[in-house]
């Protein structure tokens, strides 16, 4: 190679050096680029957080089933007085909701005693048609990043992921989309706008509405399913009942929640991971002992036949007003019952 | 896949190395026309074949015509080739608008009929890479160039990545000869072409994209906001198409440089133009000096007597706003810088003996023609009639009637940007980042690059001439 090829090469390897410090340090002084849908939650919850004691981070099958009135209302009447904050954002699943709850332990709630984090595998493939995205975006930091492409590579975790390099080509759509969010997350791309006065401010009134009637970030379910639905759901239900048999949650899902554990706990509260009420029934475990918490599974019809009636149902995820009221019942009572105080 | 993604980064990288490795002048092409049809097959692959269709036939023809020297068979093979040409483009780009507006123009005549309009897909780049094979065989039939034996020649030139969906319009002459030598890196203004990119990059995705906000706000709703919101729309999309038009062109260029190949240029500071003849001499040149030599030259130009003249610029105008998109309002568009042109000819030959007249007012001559070309972008940027009268309405009559408001502080940035573009016109920008050794330029184009990033907006936008 003569003198005036690495010459050249330098020179390029320079200025690309140069980008990723800058970036990199951009990327430091700014501080997270959090979508609206979250940013309201968070920024109510940053203001009031030595208010709250109790916390509920999950998806919409938190959103809209857990009601912090009912559920402070039945702790406080059996002598365990709480104040919750529910923190579910419609269709926030792992790893996003790792990264979310990352922002909000940043905010050190000092009276924070309970933590409830959903539990799920992690997802690789976005819905699009439902997320932004800045939603899709904001949440790719590198440990996020390397989570997602690590479970697209290898779903199982069963062996070495560079062993599994052969599944590159099948996962290369998923992977050309997560590296490129972490690229644009990581180069800052249009960060400008959250200080030029281009970027419009989140109308009061919409903040509100996601915060919920009582700004207690819980928002009322819709009606029940339709008895076609109904007839459809219960069929459903019984095959999945049927197919039930205990299934470990996902390897880099499992040591995310430890993860998740170890952060609460440092923080003074107490992770409780729960499996709602959805369609799939099949008991979920975590892959080694011990659990990185209490699991609390609700996903049971036989258990818990009342979740499961169609009249408490708004579709096969999602529970109605009296579904969340019960719901949320449970959830006070089983933390009564069995969790150990902080 | 647009030069303003991160892929388009990787793409070219690869691209770029792998060509420069190559040693052999016909490798090269090979590899840059694999490359051009990945490039647009990740648009959508199945016009793809249009386009492969699109080279062999002026390949064809081109031999052809070289063969012949029967000149009605010579004709006829034109024939063909411009047939074919404008056919497909006819078809995908005028279909529906001809038999929407036959209906209702029948249904005008008391004669309703129920015509069914296609659901057709305009293929990106058509009307440009049209008009490079067009350029092709009209040049070879007027013997202006010779025919290229060389398949892989004419399908580089019709198909090269950097120019082929929003142009610039390369003629073959000034094109296949560049492609027939070995380049060579050493001659590469690598340093101009990547200031050359950036710029164009800064254009259209800090300037272009953040003004589009404000543009596509107003032009949705235009009868609900004021006069100043009408005057600030339009002044921004003038600023947003020039900047999205010629940053596009600025990137297209710097692409083709670093591999080696020099386009032509396509804007001037067109809006430091004194007159509207001047303004189509810096603003789409490639487009203009086409429509001027293929259409005006062809129809007789500026021959005879003026009205022939003047007739003559009305068609190639009209033609030339129909080229842009198949709607009214770009034949308005086209007709009105006909009429301009037409007004400002008359007006140069009246005002031929008062050089003193002309002089003295040569200084509102620049706002006049600029505020002109924004009355005309009104029609180029509203999607009908009617909202082209509201906000003709606003800008020229001052009747804006509307509670909304886009903020006049607004008019600021209009101002700052003018002001950064009087300095570039003046050369201000022009030669200081050449000073300096190779690596300050490196780091700083690192640190500046980061920083352009930090302003682009996080959805992409199209640029504005692809869908022409």
């Amino acid at each position: 190679m003569n003198k005036q090829l690495i010459y050249r090469f330098g020179c390029v390897a320079l200025g690309f050096c140069l980008l990723l410090a800058t970036s990199a340090v951009y990327h430091a002084l700014l501080p997270p680029s959090i979508p609206e849908g979250v940013v309201e939650k968070l920024q109510f919850f940053a203001k009031h957080k030595d208010e709250f004691d109790t916390l509920f981070l999950g998806s919409s099958r938190f959103y809209y089933a857990v009601s912090p009135e009912i559920f402070d209302n039945v702790t406080r009447e059996n002598g365990v007085p709480t104040r919750t904050f529910n923190f579910g954002v419609d269709g926030m699943n792992p790893p996003e909701n790792f990264y979310v709850l990352e922002q909000i332990l940043k905010t050190e709630p000092r009276n924070l005693k309970w933590v409830f984090v959903e539990v799920g595998d992690i997802e690789t493939k976005s819905h699009a048609n439902i997320l932004s995205t800045q939603r899709l975006l904001y949440w790719h930091d590198w440990p996020r990043t390397v989570l997602t492409l690590r479970k697209a590579l290898d779903p199982h975790g069963t062996t070495e992921w560079y062993k599994q390099l052969n599944r590159l080509w099948s996962a290369r759509r998923t992977f050309v989309l997560h590296l490129s969010l972490f690229e644009k997350q990581f180069t800052n791309v249009g960060r400008a706008a959250d200080f030029l006065p281009f970027h419009a401010d989140i109308p009061a009134e919409k903040s509100s509405f996601l915060l919920g009637p009582n700004s207690d970030g819980y928002r009322l379910a819709g009606t029940p399913m339709s008895p076609e639905r109904a007839e459809n759901f219960q069929r459903k239900l019984a095959q999945e009942v049927a197919a039930a048999r205990p299934e470990f949650i996902d390897p880099y899902a499992d040591s995310a929640y430890r993860d998740c554990a170890a952060k609460i706990r440092r923080l003074g509260a107490a992770p409780i991971f729960v499996v709602p009420p959805g369609l799939y029934q099949s008991p979920t475990r975590f892959r080694k002992s011990p659990p990185p918490g209490p699991l609390l599974m609700f996903n049971d019809s036989r258990e818990y036949p009342q979740l499961y009636d169609p009249k408490f149902r708004v579709d096969e995820q999602h529970l109605t007003n009296e579904g969340s009221a019960e719901f949320t019942r449970l959830l006070a009572l089983e933390l009564i019952r069995s969790i150990p105080r902080p | 896949m647009l030069f303003v993604e991160f892929r388009f980064f990787w793409f070219f990288l690869v691209v770029f190395c792998v060509y420069w490795s190559l040693r052999e002048n016909r490798s090269r092409k090979l590899w840059l026309l694999v490359c051009s049809y990945i490039f647009y097959a990740a648009w959508n692959w199945k016009f793809l074949f249009l386009l492969m269709g699109s080279s062999l036939l002026d390949y064809v023809v081109g031999m052809m015509l070289a063969r012949t020297e029967n000149s009605r068979a010579r004709r006829g093979w034109l024939m063909l080739s411009l047939g074919a040409n404008l056919g497909t483009l006819a078809f995908f780009k005028y279909f529906n608008f001809f038999i929407a507006s036959a209906a209702t123009l029948l249904a005008w005549l008391g004669l309703p009929v129920s015509l069914h309009t296609l659901n057709i897909i305009l293929p990106v780049g058509i009307s440009f890479y049209t008009f490079h094979s067009m350029s092709y065989t009209i040049d070879v039939y007027r013997g202006k160039m010779r025919a290229v034996s060389n398949l892989l020649d004419v399908c580089c030139f019709i198909g090269f990545f950097p120019q082929m969906v929003a142009g610039p319009i390369v003629r073959a002459r000034l094109f296949l000869p560049q492609l027939q030598s070995l380049r060579n890196f050493s001659n590469v203004d690598v340093r101009g072409a990547l200031v050359l990119f950036l710029t164009g990059f800064i254009k259209k995705a800090c300037i272009a994209d953040a003004l589009a906000l404000s543009v596509d706000r107003y032009f949705t709703a235009p009868s609900s906001f004021d006069t100043v919101s009408a005057w600030i729309a339009v002044l921004f999309y003038a600023v947003q198409i020039y900047c999205d038009f010629s940053g596009y062109t600025d990137m297209a260029i710097a692409c083709a440089r670093l591999l080696g190949y020099e386009l032509t240029i396509n804007f001037r500071f067109p809006y430091f133009a004194s007159d509207i003849a001047e303004f189509w001499t810096r603003w789409h040149i490639s487009l203009s000096s086409w429509l001027r030599d293929y259409l005006f030259l062809s129809l007789g130009g500026a021959r005879g007597t003026h009205l022939f003249a003047y007739r003559n610029i009305m068609i190639t105008m009209l033609l030339g706003g129909l080229w842009h998109g198949a709607a009214w309002t770009f034949v308005i568009f086209g007709a009105l810088h006909g009429v301009g042109l037409v007004i400002h000819h008359e007006w140069k030959r009246l005002t031929r003996k008062v050089h003193a007249l002309r002089a003295a007012i040569w200084w509102i001559a620049c706002p006049l023609t600029f505020y002109f070309v924004c009355v005309t972008m009104i029609f180029f940027r509203s999607g009908d009639l009617s909202r082209a009268g509201t906000t003709l309405r606003s800008f020229v009559l001052f009747g804006g009637s509307g509670l909304e408001q886009l903020g006049v502080w607004k008019l600021w940035i209009f101002f700052a940007l003018a002001f950064l573009h009087w300095l570039n016109f003046h050369g201000t920008f022009s030669t200081w980042w050449r000073r300096g050794p190779d690596p300050v330029f490196a780091a700083a184009y690192g640190c500046a690059a980061a920083t352009v990033l930090l302003f682009i907006p996080q959805h992409y936008t199209p640029f504005i001439y692809f869908q022409f």
